[in-house]
């Protein structure tokens, strides 16, 4: 169906895809496309659905060449993109959205809003979406738009549908949702390039995967024969060692503790302690309760009623000054919108919370206290990053954790509240990130809570993984603990599996 | 609940203009029994022309999500130019002696109108520049070509004929009236029912997405522009007819008033909402405020303070309405992100 | 590690190149540009347009704007005389007679006070910044209008006058204060946790919230010194002109936002410097200046001031699509 031949794209000083050849054989492909950000997957579907021209090389949709291909060639021959970034408009319709660009009109030139409402509703039937067509996108779901923009892209008469990371913003459960929509698609002849850094998504999708490494094509792969370690090995190119936590050394006397917390709707009977230096994971489904009991112990949401303790003393957040104040951290999940200050330089987002303590004479920040520290912190984590006076928005997103991760370790923190720490980050900075995590641990006697939907990564880092349900912590494993199993956890996850 | 499950604005909110309306018209039919009469409101309508052309040629460009802050100096130039061209030179009419056909000078104007919205158009567009400060830029660069036209003087003796569309009645009824109206419903139209006008919905709520759909977001809001401009123009042949001189300081200080009666109206000023009706409804009140502020015999000044407070009160609630209903921005990885 | 900023030495002074450009310029084209007297002269017409930009940039930084700066001046300015001078024929005032250091302490207080109202209204009850600026922009004048029912106030006092007429030596106070304040605002915005605190708020209010900064009261403060710096020009202006009309500072909102644009203080909030607001405000002033000396119309100096904005804001725009591809072009494809 599509043939990339040796397709090579330069912009100014990089070389993002140099002679990749890619192809989707069969209707009804389900292929993903893996590799380290920066390895070229999006530069080459940018070219596949005409963003950009390439250098050189042969694009042939349908057996036809293409040598002049634009956006709109690309959507006429049914070639359809989905970003993680919603493209619909949300004051509008549904209706109005799915034949946005297109819409039908009369026999006198007029907008046809019958047959837009009507040919909506039977289609979004038709593929298992029992929706009013008139609702306003604004009030949907993520998932459900998602959802509505692949329909777009179908109503277009789109048969190959690329999948731009458009996971990384939906929770656990409606990627299955998502997932069982594709297949049902895959079933009619839709063929999908799946772009996504979750590797298990990829095994549990696709059939045949792509590797790319620094703007090459290092090989298509029948997903059935790799493992993900292979997998993982030819994306980072490196023999990437799983990461094994340190032993185990006596913590000592609870640091945090919560006693029967309790937040209507959200959680109830929350009963947690924490010894300095321990490393405990929180999971569970979207909605367990494991975020916004974070949230709530930093002050970005109410805790809720119950006894909360730090050091034995009571703890007690409005806001995330006071949290930062008692010696708690904590590491957003929406990296862009709540971790870093993209158009400030790496210095000004690692300095923000302690700008007082670097202060001298006359409340003024001295400069060479702050760029020591900064120095200090840049080095011990290694930020990748020409100068420290760099905007943080141009580093990569694996660098731009980091920088988070300096923020935090800058504060001096006694409890670390980690949520999402990889995510969107490429596997050779994951390792680094669950190295330092470690370190950070067991060096200072840090307290840390990761929370994370990667039972795998926990159970490499954590000492003890505790498992919520609907509001509940429903079991509590043992790392060291031979009982402890990633099926196990999996099912205490799900709310199944006797105790 | 789940962050993004928002409650849709209900019907009462987005009709909100109407019920407003209904109320002055009630509060003050009670306080002056001078105001529902057929004269007074003709006379409302008649001062709401020269505003409702000016609203309708904003409110194309609000709808994409950009501002035309030079709408009020483009009134002023184009009236001062068309009046410039049509009169003798020297005391007392001020004009070129060129002594243009009217029908010309109609056409200059019109054109000039164009030729601004163009330039506002291209550089928004195609140099990529703001808006808010292209068209603010133009505010003070046109109104500065006004005064350069007449140096400062007021230009008169204007053809009856050119003056009729401001000044004449069929039957009854003002032209001007009629042809406000006349305008609205065109607008209206076009908005719900050409592509053109869902367009332009489009770019304003989400211009990416109207990209991805194969729309020209940049054509789209040129043409804005465009529209906006003709607008002006045509605002600038009812305002020369209905005052009789051209007067270089025409316009002056309407740039907030057209703002309020569109945002008033439901026009969001965030792009993507609203409609010509609701646009209509919001002139109308702030003419009917204005009117009825006059016959109660309030001092200009405090009416100008209440006009402040009834700007206020509309913009709140459009900022209430569009937080309500406006999806948190999604980036990676958040499901439900506390908002402050 | 480098501690150096990659944006090259040439764009981040643009304006002081520029403002180097026009000075020449104009000497070259006009007689008696390049003295002493002319300069006083300019930095004396900057003054007051000066110290609105300072305050209009601190709400800038912070992503947010005030619109009702100009009928602050007006009403403050009005009020300062107005409280001090006899009713009725020649000066129209109250006839409260109030020491003028007490009218000034109060009429600075109101513009801390309206800066107050401002940014509650803006933080606590979330009422969009352009529409509650607005608002008040339109509800002040009108109340400056009704305080003298539009009767211009006139001004006797000396120690009011002092900060619009009086000299330093051979420098006006004006241009002291002006300078002063400059100074002191740049080191406020570099060198403070305030100042660094509201760079991190226009760039990012929610993550500086999550980071443990208290964006609304900081929003509240950079609106207070708006409106307290807005009284102060009102003071110095009125003072300057010994008289006070109700329709002072009319449309000088447009030119304070040129200025902070022009010199790089971004709308969005999050950059600039006063450095580069400083080089604004002087080079619109100088622009005028010079075009005054070569006799331009009136009109024609509006028009230009209309231009220099435009090109300002095209300078802007390239500056930041420039740099980004300086900064990494790998990370590009990537967006």
């Amino acid at each position: 169906m599509v043939e990339m031949k040796n397709v090579t794209k330069e912009f100014p000083g990089v070389r993002a895809l140099s002679g990749v050849s890619f192809s989707l054989r069969a209707e009804g492909e389900l292929h993903g496309l893996v590799g380290k950000n920066g390895a070229g997957k999006s530069t080459l579907m940018n070219v596949l659905t005409g963003v950009f021209p390439p250098d050189s090389g042969e694009i042939n949709i349908h057996g036809k060449s293409y040598p002049r291909l634009t956006t709109t060639i690309s959507r006429q021959l049914g070639i359809a993109c989905v970003h993680q970034h919603s493209q619909l408009v949300p004051s509008l319709s549904i209706a109005e959205n799915v034949f946005c660009g297109s819409l039908p009109t009369t026999r006198i030139g007029l907008v046809d809003w019958n047959t837009i409402y009507r040919e909506t509703g039977e289609r979004l039937k038709n593929l298992g979406l029992d929706i009013d067509v008139r609702r306003k996108v604004e009030g949907l779901s993520v998932a459900e738009r998602q959802i509505i923009e692949i329909t777009k892209a179908l109503f277009a008469k789109a048969r190959i549908i690329i999948l731009d990371e458009a996971t990384a913003p939906l929770p656990k459960s409606e990627v299955e949702m998502l997932f069982g929509f594709v297949r049902r698609q895959r079933e009619r002849g839709a063929a999908f390039v799946y772009i996504s850094h979750y590797l298990e998504e990829i095994f549990e999708l696709c059939e045949t995967v792509t590797v790319m490494k620094d703007g090459r094509n290092i090989g298509d792969h029948a997903v059935a024969s790799l493992s993900q370690p292979e997998l993982v090995r030819l994306i980072s190119g490196v023999e990437v060692e799983r990461f094994r936590h340190s032993d185990r050394i006596a913590f000592g006397d609870a640091l945090l503790e919560v006693r029967d917390l309790d937040r209507p709707g959200v959680y109830s009977q929350l009963s947690l302690t924490i010894a300095p230096g321990e490393i405990v994971g929180l999971t569970g489904l979207e909605g367990c309760g494991k975020d916004s009991f974070a949230r709530g112990l930093f002050g970005l949401e109410p805790l809720g009623i119950g006894v909360t303790l730090l050091g034995g003393r009571p703890y007690r957040a409005r806001s995330p000054r006071e949290a930062l104040n008692q010696g708690v951290a904590y590491l957003p999940r929406d990296r862009h919108g709540l971790g870093i200050i993209g158009l400030r330089s790496v210095r000004e987002n690692i300095t923000l919370p302690i700008l007082s303590r670097l202060m001298g004479l006359l409340g003024l920040v001295v400069r060479k206290r702050e760029n020591a520290l900064v120095a200090q912190l840049i080095e011990k984590l290694n930020v990748v990053t020409p100068s420290m006076l760099q905007a943080v928005q141009f580093l990569s997103g694996g660098n731009q954790q980091k920088v988070v991760f300096a923020k935090l370790a800058s504060v001096d923190p006694k409890v670390l509240l980690l949520d999402e720490p990889t995510q969107g980050v490429d596997v050779q900075a994951k390792v680094e990130i669950l190295k330092i995590i470690d370190q950070l641990s067991r060096e200072k006697k840090v307290a840390v809570v990761v929370i994370s939907e990667e039972i795998r990564e926990l159970l490499d880092i954590c000492d003890r993984i505790v498992v919520m349900f609907k509001g509940r912590i429903v079991r509590e494993f043992l790392t060291d603990d031979s009982r402890t199993t990633g099926e196990a956890i999996l099912h205490a996850v799900e709310g199944t599996g006797v105790a | 609940m789940r962050a993004n499950q928002l409650r849709p604005v209900p019907v009462l909110l987005d009709n909100l203009i109407w019920f407003l309306l209904l109320l002055a018209l009630i509060i003050f039919s009670a306080l002056t029994n001078r105001f529902f009469t057929v004269n007074n409101v003709t006379n409302i309508l008649v001062h709401s022309a020269v505003l409702g052309i000016m609203v309708i040629g904003q409110s194309f460009t609000l709808i994409t999500g950009n501002f035309d802050l030079s709408a009020e100096s483009n009134l002023g130039l184009i009236a001062v130019l068309g009046a410039f061209l049509m009169t003798a030179s020297g005391e007392p009419s001020n004009g070129s002696g060129l002594l243009l056909n009217p029908l010309l000078a109609l056409l200059v104007m019109f054109g000039t109108g164009l030729l601004i919205g163009a330039i506002n158009g291209l550089l928004i567009t195609r140099l990529k520049m703001n808006n808010f400060i292209v068209t603010l830029s133009m505010l003070i660069i046109i109104r500065g070509l006004a005064f350069l036209v007449t140096h400062g003087k007021t230009v008169t003796g204007i053809p009856a004929s050119f003056k009729a569309l401001g000044h004449a009645y069929a039957g009854p009824v003002p032209i001007s009236v009629i042809v406000l109206l006349a305008a609205f419903a065109l607008a209206f139209f076009v908005m719900r029912y050409t592509r053109f006008g869902r367009d332009l919905y489009a770019v304003g709520g989400n211009s990416d997405a109207a990209s991805v759909s194969g729309i020209d977001s940049q054509r789209r809001i040129r043409q804005a522009y465009l529209i906006s401009g003709a607008m002006a123009a045509f605002a600038a042949w009812i305002e020369l007819g209905r005052l009789g001189v051209g007067a270089t300081r025409i316009g002056e200080n309407m740039i907030f008033e057209i703002q309020a009666a569109a945002v008033i109206g439901g026009i969001s000023l965030f792009g993507g909402r609203g409609t010509m009706l609701g646009a209509l409804g919001g002139v109308l009140l702030l003419s009917s405020i204005n009117s009825g502020l006059n016959l109660l015999q309030v001092s200009g000044f405090a009416i100008d303070m209440v006009r402040g407070i009834v700007i206020l009160g509309a913009m709140l609630i459009d900022a209430q309405k569009v937080r309500y209903t406006m999806p948190p921005r999604i980036p990676a990885g958040a499901a439900s992100t506390t908002k402050k | 590690m480098r501690t150096k900023a990659s944006t090259p030495f040439l764009l981040r002074q643009l304006i002081w190149f520029l403002l180097a450009a026009i000075v020449l310029f104009f000497t070259l084209t006009t007689r008696n540009f390049l003295s002493i007297g002319n300069f006083i002269n300019i930095l004396f017409n900057a003054s007051v347009l000066g110290v609105l930009v300072i305050g209009q940039s601190f709400t800038l930084l912070t992503g947010n704007f005030d619109l009702s700066i100009e009928s602050t001046l007006g009403l403050c300015g009005l009020l300062g005389i107005w409280f001090i001078t006899h009713a009725g024929p020649p000066l129209y005032g109250s006839g409260w007679m109030v020491a003028p250091t007490v009218s000034i302490i109060v009429i600075l207080f109101i513009g801390l006070g309206i800066g107050v109202i401002n940014g509650v209204l803006i933080t606590k009850m979330k009422v969009n910044n352009f529409v509650v600026t607005l608002a008040m922009l339109i509800t002040i004048r009108g109340l400056t209008l009704l305080v003298n029912n539009g009767q211009t106030a006139y001004s006797v006092s000396q120690s009011y006058n002092w900060i619009g007429l009086g000299k330093l030596g051979p420098i006006p106070i004006p241009i002291v204060v002006f300078l002063l304040l400059f100074a002191f605002a740049y080191v406020v915005t570099t060198y403070t946790p305030f100042g660094r605190e509201l760079f991190a708020i226009g760039a990012n209010r929610n993550a500086s919230y999550a980071s443990g900064v208290k964006p609304e009261t900081r929003i509240i403060q950079v609106y207070m010194i708006s409106g307290l710096l807005a009284a102060l020009a009102g003071w110095m202006l009125s003072a300057r002109l010994t008289n006070a009309m109700s329709s002072m500072g009319q449309g000088s909102v447009f030119e304070v936002f040129a200025a902070a644009v022009i010199g790089g203080i971004s709308l969005k909030g999050g950059q600039g410097s006063m450095i580069g607001a400083l080089g604004g405000v002087l080079l619109l002033t100088t622009i005028g200046a010079g075009l005054n000396l070569m006799n331009v119309s009136v009109y024609w100096i509006q028009a230009i001031r209309g231009f220099i904005i435009l090109i300002a804001m095209l300078i802007e725009a390239q500056k930041v699509r420039y740099s980004r591809a300086l900064a990494d072009p790998g990370e590009q494809k990537n967006r």
